[in-house]
């Protein structure tokens, strides 16, 4: 076993390797031997990127108020998907993420995938739903210094995610539907897609900019209060 | 061999000027059986937390307290999490699985036990406590009691040495709450378990308690057997008033130093001592104004289609300027009652009437404004604003009008407060809507024995201004002592109603203790002061 | 005779995940036609007339599914007509189908998965991977109904206290907004009640067990192996390119060899293994009721 000292290089190849070193495999896989296993190999690295992660949390010694504190926050995200049109999921992912840090906005994001698809039903997406969200929260937390300081940082990160969001479950749809990539399936899937992009963007900014504050306020207190 | 040691512990809340807890020392000795009381806000909550590391909260502490000669600081976890058990005030809190049976494994689950060490131990305590109906049942769905009953089992599944419990039984009714506190005493018995518990009601705790450690503003002021209390305690009124009724009667009238606890005891005194010639006061006048102020035809309800009616065709009328008091056990429907005149839930059946004019009849919220005002069970539901001072002034009360005193907590979150506490600004808060109606629901649950008086004085100065009071309540001491009517609520009906005197004399089981006391021996006495005005009449035997 | 949802949540877990694997692994219109069809089959002996709406929706976007890719995708080399001088090939049609068999057959197992595999057998099935996530996820779904029945209470404290009596629809955002927050500070109040209540209790002092009701038996061990078996023939098959079908540029395949039927047999007898055991169960059952 290799032991690693340093503990931001350690945290960062806890978060490199799922979320980078596996897709690129698998990338590097799927052009390298069969044009149409794109959707099973996306799958697996979705999967595996997942798996790594997840164990890595899992040997970790969280709080348990931490854990707890993110059950809470993935249960209200679970309530708000059920809001007509507007969904402030990845908006309380994100400020999640800005106020506990990248893992646990990481894992509200994916935690709430698995969680409302109990309901909304689950399905392959499952996983690359898990994985969006996921790093939306992942990215906003290595990034959290400067959105917490500029607003409008923030709400641009927030549109960006909605964008982000929608590419993602694009280009698995056109992998599933067509079993391998197909640019023009991509950008018809995209262009059909528009709508639900647009009230992607217009729900995050709208969320960030009503939940952020007071959002910020209670979770703030919770940190002085109880350490968390 | 004493199991526990407090040395010179001390403790301050962050941003808090004075001491929560001041200079504490004491020990318990393996096997003994605790009551803890004192008033509300002394920090009984606070003492109980500080034995439990786990749950220690933050803030500046000094002093020292030993488990079996050692530090609890330096403790191991295991021992710790596992050799002190605590049960928390509010019985939903301490629940965190969604099954009964996860429950009861949950700390078993922890440790790291066996699978079959933990099925044999869940199994067993699920027989000790009579719960193998309901062991499948999702926690969601019990009542307060069984919830209550739950948090002690699924502590004991883990064979702790100690168990500590805070105000465990303010939410259950008499019954359950003697057959919780007969359940501790058996554990303590036939275990040897040690039992330290906070309680305001210590009519059926003080008998059976070996110590009675008493509070008063974060100091320890008595902690000796409770016969013995009653020359300390006189200068405590807050901590006098909540002794058990028997004790009370005999602080008015004696001054020894050995006071009756149990009701058996108190009976024996007062036969003893007193004649009873003259067996009954005069009766006092029932009289109520024409005008009804609330008025149930017929009415009946359930939460939904296929479950069962909780109100079945209720009869009920309260006069304008009544006090009104409705006790019934835990689920029966009181709470749903109140929810029921304050338009809170749609009946299916029936009509319900307030000031004259049906409940559909009152457009745009208008039976609220000045009409109606409902305090309800749970009284965090009642706080909207961060500080208690934003809570006051939001609702517009002056804080100098108040009955009781608020003023040492302003700055506080409510959340913050003490149990009792909460309580009050809850009741601040409703009383500030100025309503003719007033709805309470458990007003007095979690509150020290003064505080219960100085409501039990607002709703005697409501009534002088014509306002009708409905309260809910398990306190049958309170009920008696402020209320013109009393019903017992059973099977979605009022089973019983009449005058405090009336009602409580013929009742076995829900009634005073006072009246239990004097049953036989005088005739419809029920409340203290009434116990003590016949005493006196009658004057004490001679030789 | 213990019904398919009796199973072991575990074993029916990995049933699932071989079956959606080897669907999503293989365009052989063998294999996605076995897919669709058992998939409906076992949604509906489950099922019976129940859920017409779903089937409805499963048949439209079936057809949206089949139509869409002829139009979008041009490749192919038999061209059936032309639209906007855009060639409809006959390949791109057969694609179509054949995609579509393959969403809505998956779609349909992924019903019945999430139909058998209720809350918490998830949450167990979970517990094993990973005991931390499992509890995360089992306290979220025990605090959704707590908060909302919360939000409902404090609505109905704050009604009856006469606090925001205004009927007009910008106080009842207010309102609102102001039940909400609340809430959210009660939720993150309690959570912190929750997770002391937690260590209090030992959580988080070393190696926990995970304690549940399910227990492995004879039938979970020989259906997990059966299905590990035929799983293991079938992607053998597959990956060895006995089960290989190509629609562009022109339809061509690997031929009828016995292989390759070797394969498609054994992922029948797969997908057909819930079906049996679901049917065996009725007929049992059946039986034992009719000898009451
Ligand atoms: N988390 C907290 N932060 C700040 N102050 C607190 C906190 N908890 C309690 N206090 C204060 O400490 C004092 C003692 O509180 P504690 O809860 O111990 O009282 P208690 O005796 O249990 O009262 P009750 O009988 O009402 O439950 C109270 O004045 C209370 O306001
Ligand atoms: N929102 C609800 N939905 C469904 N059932 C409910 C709801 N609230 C209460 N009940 C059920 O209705 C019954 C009566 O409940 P209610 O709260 O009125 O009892 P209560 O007399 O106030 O009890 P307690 O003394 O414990 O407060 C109980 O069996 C309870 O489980
Ligand atoms: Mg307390
Ligand atoms: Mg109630």
């Amino acid at each position: 076993m290799i032991v690693i000292k340093n503990r931001s290089v350690r945290s960062f190849i806890r978060v490199a390797v799922p979320f980078f070193v596996i897709p690129a495999l698998a990338l590097f896989g799927s052009i390298a031997f069969d044009r149409k296993k794109h959707i099973i190999i996306s799958l697996a690295a979705a999967f595996f990127a997942l798996m790594v992660f997840i164990s890595g949390f899992e040997k970790k010694s969280v709080g348990t108020r931490r854990l707890v504190i993110t059950a809470v926050m993935t249960a209200l995200c679970f309530i708000g998907r059920f809001i007509p049109f507007l969904k402030p999921i990845t908006a309380l992912t994100i400020i999640t993420a800005l106020y506990l840090g990248g893992e646990s906005g990481f894992l509200v994001g994916a935690m709430t995938a698995i969680l409302s698809n109990i309901y909304f039903g689950h399905g392959p997406w499952t996983a690359f739903q898990m994985l969006a969200w996921g790093l939306i929260g992942l990215i906003a937390g290595f990034l959290s210094e400067p959105l917490k300081r500029n607003k409008l940082l923030l709400l641009i990160y927030g549109a960006a995610a909605g964008i982000a969001y929608s590419f993602i479950m694009d280009i698995w749809t056109v992998l599933w539907y067509n079993n391998g990539f197909d640019t023009r399936l991509y950008l018809s899937a995209l262009v059909t897609a528009i709508p639900y992009t647009l009230s992607y963007m217009i729900s995050n900014v709208m969320f960030l900019v009503v939940l952020a504050k007071p959002f910020g306020e209670k979770l703030g207190r919770i940190k002085i209060k109880y350490g968390v | 061999m004493e199991i526990l040691n407090v040395k010179g512990l001390s403790f301050t809340y962050p941003q808090c000027g004075n001491k929560a807890l001041d200079d504490i020392t004491f020990s318990v000795s393996r096997g003994e059986f605790i009551v803890l009381c004192g008033a509300t806000g002394s920090g009984k909550t606070t003492l109980l937390r500080m034995l439990k590391r786990e749950l220690t909260p933050l803030g500046d502490k000094e002093g020292v307290i030993e488990y079996n000669e050692k530090n609890i600081d330096e403790l191991d976890e295991r021992t710790s999490a596992s050799a002190i058990g605590f049960v928390m005030q509010r019985p939903e809190q301490q629940i965190v699985t969604d099954k009964v049976w996860h429950e009861l494994a949950f700390g078993l689950e922890n440790l790291g036990f066996k699978r079959d060490e933990i099925a044999r131990r869940t199994a067993e305590v699920a027989s000790y406590f009579g719960m193998s109906e309901w062991y499948e049942k999702n926690t969601e769905e019990l009542s307060g009691g069984q919830k209550q009953l739950l948090n002690l089992a699924s502590i004991l599944a883990v064979h702790p040495d100690i168990i500590i419990l805070d105000e465990p039984t303010s939410q259950l009714d008499p019954i359950a709450a003697s057959e919780f506190i007969a359940a501790l005493k058996r554990l303590n018995r036939e275990f040897s378990i040690t039992i330290i518990i906070s309680e305001h009601r210590l009519e059926e705790l003080v008998p059976v308690c070996d110590r009675l450690m008493v509070m008063d503003k974060g100091k320890v002021v008595y902690f000796d057997e409770p016969k013995k209390a009653a020359p300390y305690i006189r200068e405590l009124p807050q901590v006098q008033l909540g002794m058990p009724s028997a004790a009370r009667l005999y602080y008015k009238l004696d001054n020894g130093s050995e006071s009756p606890l149990t009701i058996r005891e108190g009976k024996d005194y007062i036969e003893f001592n007193y004649k009873n010639e003259i067996r009954s006061l005069p009766q006092r006048k029932y009289g109520h104004s024409d005008e009804k102020a609330l008025e149930f035809k017929d009415v009946s309800f359930r939460y939904s289609r296929d479950s069962r009616d909780i109100l079945k065709g209720l009869d009920l009328t309260v006069y304008k300027g009544e006090l009104f008091s409705v006790l019934g056990g835990n689920g029966a429907g009181k709470t749903t009652f109140l929810k029921a005149a304050a338009d809170l839930v749609k009946i299916y059946n029936g009509q319900i009437r307030i000031f004259g004019k049906k409940t559909k009849e009152y457009k745009n919220r208008s039976l609220y404004k000045n009409g109606l005002a409902m305090l309800p069970q749970d009284v965090q539901t009642v706080f909207l604003k961060n500080t208690v001072r934003e809570e006051l002034d939001d609702s517009g009360t002056d804080i100098k009008n108040l009955p009781f005193d608020l003023s040492y907590l302003l700055e506080k979150h409510p959340y913050d407060l003490s149990g009792g506490e909460q309580q009050l600004l809850a009741l601040a808060k409703v009383l500030a809507a100025n309503p003719h109606l007033l709805l309470l629901d458990e007003p007095t649950k979690g509150l020290d024995a003064a505080a219960k008086q100085k409501i039990s004085g607002v709703l005697h100065d409501l009534k002088e201004k014509n306002v009708t009071v409905v309260s809910v309540t398990h306190d049958v001491e309170f009920a008696a002592m402020s209320s013109d009517r009393c019903a017992m609520f059973f099977n979605g009906r009022i089973a019983a109603s009449g005058t405090p005197d009336d009602f409580f004399s013929e009742n076995t089981f829900y009634t005073t203790a006072i009246s239990r006391i004097t049953r036989g021996v005088y005739d419809k006495i029920v409340t203290l002061e009434d116990a003590v005005e016949i005493c006196t009449l009658n004057g004490r035997r001679t030789g | 005779m213990r019904r398919f949802e009796e199973y072991e949540p575990f074993v029916i877990t990995v049933f699932f995940l071989s079956v959606i694997v080897i669907a999503m692994f293989s365009v052989h219109p063998v294999v996605v036609f076995l897919t669709f069809i058992t998939g409906i089959l076992f949604y509906i002996i489950r099922n019976g007339k129940k859920h017409i709406r779903s089937h409805l929706f499963f048949a439209m976007l079936f057809v949206i599914l089949a139509v869409a890719n002829p139009l979008v995708s041009h490749n192919g080399v038999t061209v059936l007509f032309v639209i906007n001088n855009n060639p409809v090939t006959l390949e791109a049609f057969l694609y179509g189908i054949n995609s579509a068999m393959m969403i809505v057959g998956v779609l349909y197992w992924f019903r019945s998965f999430t139909q058998i595999m209720t809350s918490d057998k998830l949450l167990y099935v979970f517990g094993i991977f990973s005991p931390k996530l499992s509890l995360i996820l089992s306290m979220a779904l025990r605090f959704i109904p707590m908060f909302r029945n919360q939000a409902e209470r404090v609505k109905d404290a704050q009604k009856a206290m006469g606090l925001y009596s205004d009927d007009n629809i910008i106080d009842d955002i207010r309102s609102n907004m102001r039940v909400f927050s609340i809430v959210v500070t009660w939720a993150l109040e309690n959570g912190i009640t929750t997770a002391d209540s937690m260590s209090a209790r030992g959580y988080g002092t070393g190696k926990r067990t995970n304690f549940s009701d399910y227990r492995f038996g004879r039938s979970d061990i020989v259906l997990l192996i059966t299905d590990i078996l035929l799983f293991i023939i079938v992607i053998y098959v597959s990956a060895s390119g006995h089960l290989d079908f190509n629609f562009y540029p022109s339809v061509s395949y690997s031929g009828h060899d016995t292989i390759g039927l070797i394969g498609s047999i054994a992922y029948g007898i797969l997908l057909m293994l819930p079906v049996y055991i679901e049917i065996r169960g009725n007929i049992r059952w059946k039986y034992l009721m009719s000898k009451v």
